[in-house]
């Protein structure tokens, strides 16, 4: 870490407030299949502009995953997202270390910055939205 | 009115298949004065194997009942060996943290062997439920609660009448006598573990087949309700495993009623911290005095 | 440095505050399974903050940690006098609790015409204060290790202090220690507070870092995981819960044939460790004998034959 670095870290967490909210944010639908290997997803993903329902092209993409039950302790390689034949449509296989609820996180760098959130239960044969508390028993 | 009867006569049904955890969870601590926190994932391992071949093999209830008992001692005795049998004595905190680390290990490997979300139980009974008067009881409920009734009241006849118990409420006692009067404690522990390990069996196999299914989560709900209604109801104390599990039910049928889930869960953590905060004995037993040695 | 290095290394820094924050009540002597409820207040507090107020990174940061020093002693107050293991069983009730409030709570302002913050059990999405103020990974991960650094040294600082040796005392027998005129009950809960503030500092980290909360995050897992990052790592000095963070999360990680058996090798480990070191690798006694060698490499004077030692003039 150069020093220069350091000092802009630091320069950042002194800052201003953020005052810039007016920034473009994204939203993202996302469905995902499993790919036929264990554990491999093929996802896509339609990214638009939040505000405005535009689709987001040009884009860099990449997408990695959390467990939301285990926090940071499976670090899943992040995967490029090749785009698709729509503008504002990606495509990524990402593979995962265990079945379960995984909150997917779809970076964006390129012209902006942004970051979507995505959680999705993954079986070994199918992919749903995830629920929304875990299962109790009820009786 | 009619709605507070029905909820209590619920809270107690499914209270019954608490106390039957906590007594496991009780006999345990009674034996060792060390909690087991895998003793919910030890039992979930029994319901596995036994969800297995009722899948796999169509195998009747007694089968997936009897092999549920197995796994689920099998289990216990792993526990045993690898988080409290090498610890030495008044090691009580670091058995605790062992057994902890020993429930992550066994709900992977449930999770890696059954890797789907819920997998099917044989259910008790079907059919409509029965009617009391102005009360609906359901007839899986029921069973649930006779058997665990009865299942109470054999260990209770076990400790009091047998020979076997009453060597083991000598270690409950004062394990240093015991052992010089010619008990062997090492093997009454053992007896005592797989005793538990069973009795958990059962009230898992009762609690899912109410449920018809069993999923990951199992493990950590089994432990929790075990372990709030021993702590209630008294460490160390028989009748106050059932008479916690009990109160727990009702507190939770009553709090459901009027809340809803989330907020009945948040009851039932409410009333341990309470019960630890203001009488940490619970309502039977007796509080803990002796400082718990660490494992240092 | 690659983005998925620098993820990694992200998550090991915040880690190890859950870790460094379980550990510090080791030093007391009480075991907590409950810290991750203040890793989740101090997480709420900071992006509400950042996000729904628009106060600076560090003004943020600050605010977690006070509110997770604050709880910390509020769930103290009635359970630090209490046996060790109804105090771990306490701990875990109290952050269980919290979770389950945590799914109640909502509290969303209105931003750009877009609904910001807590949401239950949906989470809190868009603390997006790194991408408004565009701080990069690297960026963030000098800001992580920064006041790690900082934390370290302060803890460091403890061990040599009359309040380290204090803790530790009351780690050991608290009636004696409270014999030997140390207020236990004030010390525990200053040790309280401390662990809940260093915990909430995390949690601010955690939040920022990944833009990103959800109640489910903050379950008995993650409290588990910070407590035995300390007892392998071991407890004789704050390096030990780094060394059980990094052998978690960076050799058990990067191993990839480990992958899908983690939890059964870390579990497994914790249990082995716990019975032939329960002090854990780093524990007090190793930590004792490789101060006397360093010492001894440094020419200060060694205990002699006697084992009397001569302090320098």
């Amino acid at each position: 870490m150069t020093a220069i670095r350091l000092a802009c870290a630091l320069a950042a967490a002194i800052g201003l407030p953020a005052a810039a909210y007016a920034q473009t944010r994204a939203k993202a639908d996302v469905t995902c299949r499993p790919s036929g290997t264990t554990l491999q997803y093929d996802c896509s993903i339609m990214l638009t502009n939040a505000r405005t329902s535009e689709p987001l092209g040009g884009v860099t993409l990449t997408v990695g995953a959390d467990m939301p039950s285990m926090p940071m302790m499976h670090n899943v390689r992040p995967v490029a997202a090749t785009p698709g034949a729509q503008a504002g449509t990606y495509q990524a296989r990402l593979t995962l270390e265990m079945h379960g609820d995984w909150a997917l996180q779809l970076n964006l760098s390129g012209p902006l910055r942004d970051r979507v959130v995505t959680t999705l239960r993954f079986d070994p044969d199918k992919v749903a939205p995830a629920a929304k508390a875990p299962p109790r028993h009820k009786h | 009115m009619v709605d507070f009867v029905q909820n209590t006569l619920d809270g107690v049904m499914t209270g019954s298949s608490y106390g039957l955890l906590a007594l496991g969870f009780t006999l345990i601590f009674g034996v060792m004065r060390r909690l087991n926190l895998s003793y919910g994932p030890s039992i979930m391992i029994g319901a596995y194997l036994g969800t297995l071949v009722y899948v796999q093999l169509s195998a009747g209830p007694l089968v997936v009942i009897a092999v549920t008992l197995l796994g689920a001692v099998l289990a216990g005795l792993y526990v045993e060996r690898l988080c409290f049998a090498p610890m030495a004595a008044g090691a009580g905190v670091a058995s605790m943290v062992s057994s902890f680390a020993i429930w992550m290990q066994l709900e992977q490997a449930a999770v890696l062997a059954l890797p789907r979300h819920t997998y099917p139980f044989p259910p008790l009974a079907t059919g409509a439920p029965l009617n009391l008067g102005p009360f609906l009881l359901r007839v899986d409920h029921l069973i649930m609660l006779t058997g665990a009734l009865a299942l109470s009241a054999c260990v209770h006849l076990l400790i009091y009448r047998s020979h076997f118990g009453l060597g083991l409420r000598a270690i409950i006692n004062n394990p240093v006598a015991a052992h010089l009067v010619g008990i062997n404690v090492r093997a009454a522990i053992v007896r005592a573990f797989a005793l538990a390990s069973a009795v958990g069996g059962v009230a898992g196999y009762l609690v899912l087949a109410v449920d018809q299914q069993v999923t990951p989560m199992f493990g950590m709900w089994a432990t929790i309700k075990g372990l709030i209604a021993m702590m209630i109801g008294g460490l160390g104390s028989i009748p106050g495993a059932i008479l916690g599990g009990l109160l727990l039910g009702v507190i939770e049928a009553h709090s459901q009623w009027y809340f809803g889930p989330h907020i009945r869960d948040l009851f039932a953590y409410l009333a341990l911290f309470a019960c630890l905060a203001l009488r940490p004995g619970g309502l039977l037993g007796e509080a803990l005095h002796e400082p718990f040695e660490r494992g240092a | 440095m690659d983005d998925y290095l620098v993820g990694v290394l992200s998550n090991i820094g915040v880690i190890s505050f859950i870790a460094l924050s379980a550990y510090l009540l080791l030093l007391i002597g009480a075991i907590s399974f409950g810290q991750q409820a203040f890793f989740a207040i101090g997480a709420y507090a900071a992006g509400i903050a950042t996000a729904l107020w628009g106060w600076p990174l560090w003004l943020a940061l600050g605010w977690g940690a006070a509110m997770g020093g604050v709880a910390a002693v509020l769930v103290g107050l009635p359970t630090l006098r209490l046996h060790g293991l109804y105090f771990a069983i306490a701990t875990l009730a109290f952050a269980e609790m919290v979770r389950l409030l945590f799914e109640q709570f909502r509290y969303q302002v209105t931003i750009d015409g877009e609904p910001v913050g807590p949401n239950g059990t949906d989470g809190f999405r868009g603390i997006r204060y790194i991408f408004e103020n565009d701080v990069g990974p690297l960026q963030f991960l000098a800001l992580i290790y920064g006041l790690l650094a900082v934390v370290l040294a302060g803890l460091m600082l403890l061990e040599r202090s009359r309040l380290g040796a204090a803790f530790r005392m009351i780690g050991e027998d608290p009636t004696l220690a409270a014999l030997n005129g140390i207020a236990v009950a004030r010390a525990q809960l200053l040790a309280a507070a401390l662990a809940g503030a260093l915990a909430g500092l995390g949690g601010g980290l955690y939040a920022h870092l990944t833009t990103y909360l959800e109640p489910r995050i903050f379950d008995v897992m993650l409290g588990v995981h910070g407590l035995a990052y300390g007892l392998i790592g071991g407890l004789g000095t704050a390096l030990g819960p780094l060394i059980g963070v990094l052998i978690d999360i960076g050799m058990l990680e990067s191993i990839r044939v480990f992958a899908g058996y983690r939890m059964i090798i870390f579990g497994g480990l914790v249990a082995v460790l716990l019975i032939v070191r329960p002090r854990g690798l780093l524990d007090e006694r190793l930590v004792h004998r490789i101060g006397r060698a360093c010492s001894g490499l440094f020419g200060r004077p060694r205990p002699d034959k006697n084992g009397a030692e001569r302090k320098p003039a």
